[in-house]
């Protein structure tokens, strides 16, 4: 079974043995500063820490959904692709930073993921989510690392447009994307209540 | 799939929109301004002219980093702003031309309207340092249903490889914001119009980027760009 607690095990682990009521606080704390300062590798692997709790809560959410199996038609084949892509990046993005890799936090999704309904509404918060935290943190990357990044942005902005337009909301209603902060982006998935 | 303005954020939005209306929720002028926090007296020119202009045009404002920089910048902004025209121009001829009805429409009506916007924001963000507007001719691709689908999907697809090959390259990271802000629509786009062309929306879980010889060699094949020495106030269609 693919199980979100799976995943997270040896965050889980740790969690467990520490103060569990802080453990949400924990999993952000490696979000960067809310300034972009001057670029460097230290300031990628910040950047890049903060791109991987987005990456692996959004892999948790399409692989808790798929579990649940709620989900059929179009909805279905939407989450069973974008779930290997989220997987991809994250294991990318782990790949990358090496050893300083943060584990994958637990994470719990309640009801959102019971429907078709409620999960479409909450995979468009969370890709939303992402595309305005990368489009945000981009500008603070090295040019190789922004390079690398930008593989990244685009597929999420893709899929945005895909579960879009398959709701039928328009799949690009704005000339241009949102970028919101570090700060903002750590408020915002604390506020989802998804990490535990 | 809902009706034209059956979705609450319907396509209203973008069509009749007004360049100091493209940043309406101030995400841009944010971002830019918190590109800047450290240097108040920056952050602060930034955040009045945001609210005076437009977000992306402020972005625009602001000086490069370096002179070489910047001419490398201005340079990038008309490769972006060519690429622009040429999507613009496409959208707005297929719409003349009423080949289009449903879904197909919607989509070209509104990304015609995004894009027209793109064009004009780069235009002012230029001035006198933007390339003259190129002529087109489109020849078969805006005339039937079936060329509009290919062609779209080859533009849309190109642009983001484009604008994902470049933002690496940009020096103000003013520019790159608003460069960001583009290159994530576009590839709304590239998926919306995949999907309507029943293709994958999402071909794999990473975008390669394109270099600029490489899309210009791309763009040459199409012969849909006649000339960049246009020197009349409107692009002239002679497709």
């Amino acid at each position: 079974m693919r199980s979100v607690a799976g995943r997270g095990v040896t965050r889980a682990s740790l969690v467990r043995g520490g103060a569990a009521v802080a453990a949400g606080g924990a999993a952000l704390a490696v979000w960067p500063r809310d300034t972009i300062s001057a670029r460097s590798a230290k300031q990628d692997a910040e950047i890049l820490k903060f791109a991987l709790v987005v990456e692996d809560l959004q892999s948790a959410f399409y692989a808790a959904a798929l579990d649940r199996g709620a989900l059929s038609g179009e909805l279905l084949e939407y989450a069973q692709v974008v779930a290997e892509h989220e997987k991809a990046h994250a294991d990318h993005i782990r790949t990358a930073l090496g050893a300083s890799a943060p584990a994958a936090p637990t994470f719990d999704f309640g009801d959102t993921i019971a429907s078709p309904e409620s999960f479409a509404s909450t995979a468009i918060k969370l890709e939303d989510l992402g595309l305005s935290a990368y489009n945000g943190a981009a500008p603070g990357l090295t040019a190789g690392a922004l390079a690398d990044a930008a593989r990244i942005v685009s597929v999420e902005a893709r899929h945005i447009s895909w579960i879009r337009d398959i709701v039928g909301k328009v799949p690009a209603p704005r000339p241009t994307d949102k970028a919101i902060s570090a700060k903002q982006a750590k408020a915002a998935i604390q506020a989802t209540g998804f990490v535990r | 799939m809902s009706g034209l303005g059956g979705a609450p954020d319907g396509p209203n939005d973008v069509l009749g929109m007004r360049l100091g209306d493209i940043d309406r929720d101030g995400a841009i002028a944010e971002a830019v301004a918190g590109l800047h926090d450290g240097d108040t007296s920056r952050a602060g020119f930034l955040r009045g002219a945001l609210l005076g202009s437009g977000a992306l045009l402020a972005a625009f404002a602001a000086p490069a980093s370096a002179a070489g920089g910047k001419v490398r910048d201005i340079s990038i902004l008309n490769f972006a702003l060519t690429l622009e025209e040429l999507q613009a121009a496409f959208y707005t001829e297929v719409e003349r031309n009423k080949v289009l009805d449903g879904a197909l429409k919607k989509q070209a009506d509104t990304v015609g309207a995004v894009e027209r916007a793109h064009v004009r924001a780069f235009r002012s963000a230029l001035g006198r340092a933007a390339i003259r507007r190129p002529h087109f001719a489109f020849g078969g691709a805006t005339e039937g249903a079936d060329a509009f689908r290919k062609t779209a999907v080859a533009f849309e697809d190109l642009a983001v490889a484009a604008y994902k090959g470049q933002a690496p390259r940009i020096s103000s990271r003013a520019y790159l914001a608003s460069a960001l802000a583009i290159h994530s629509v576009e590839a709304r786009h590239a998926a919306w119009i995949r999907r309507l062309a029943g293709k994958s929306p999402v071909a794999g879980p990473f975008d390669e980027p394109l270099s600029r010889p490489a899309v210009e060699r791309i763009v040459a094949q199409t012969h849909f760009i006649m000339s960049t020495t246009s020197q009349s106030k409107g692009p002239k269609f002679t497709g």
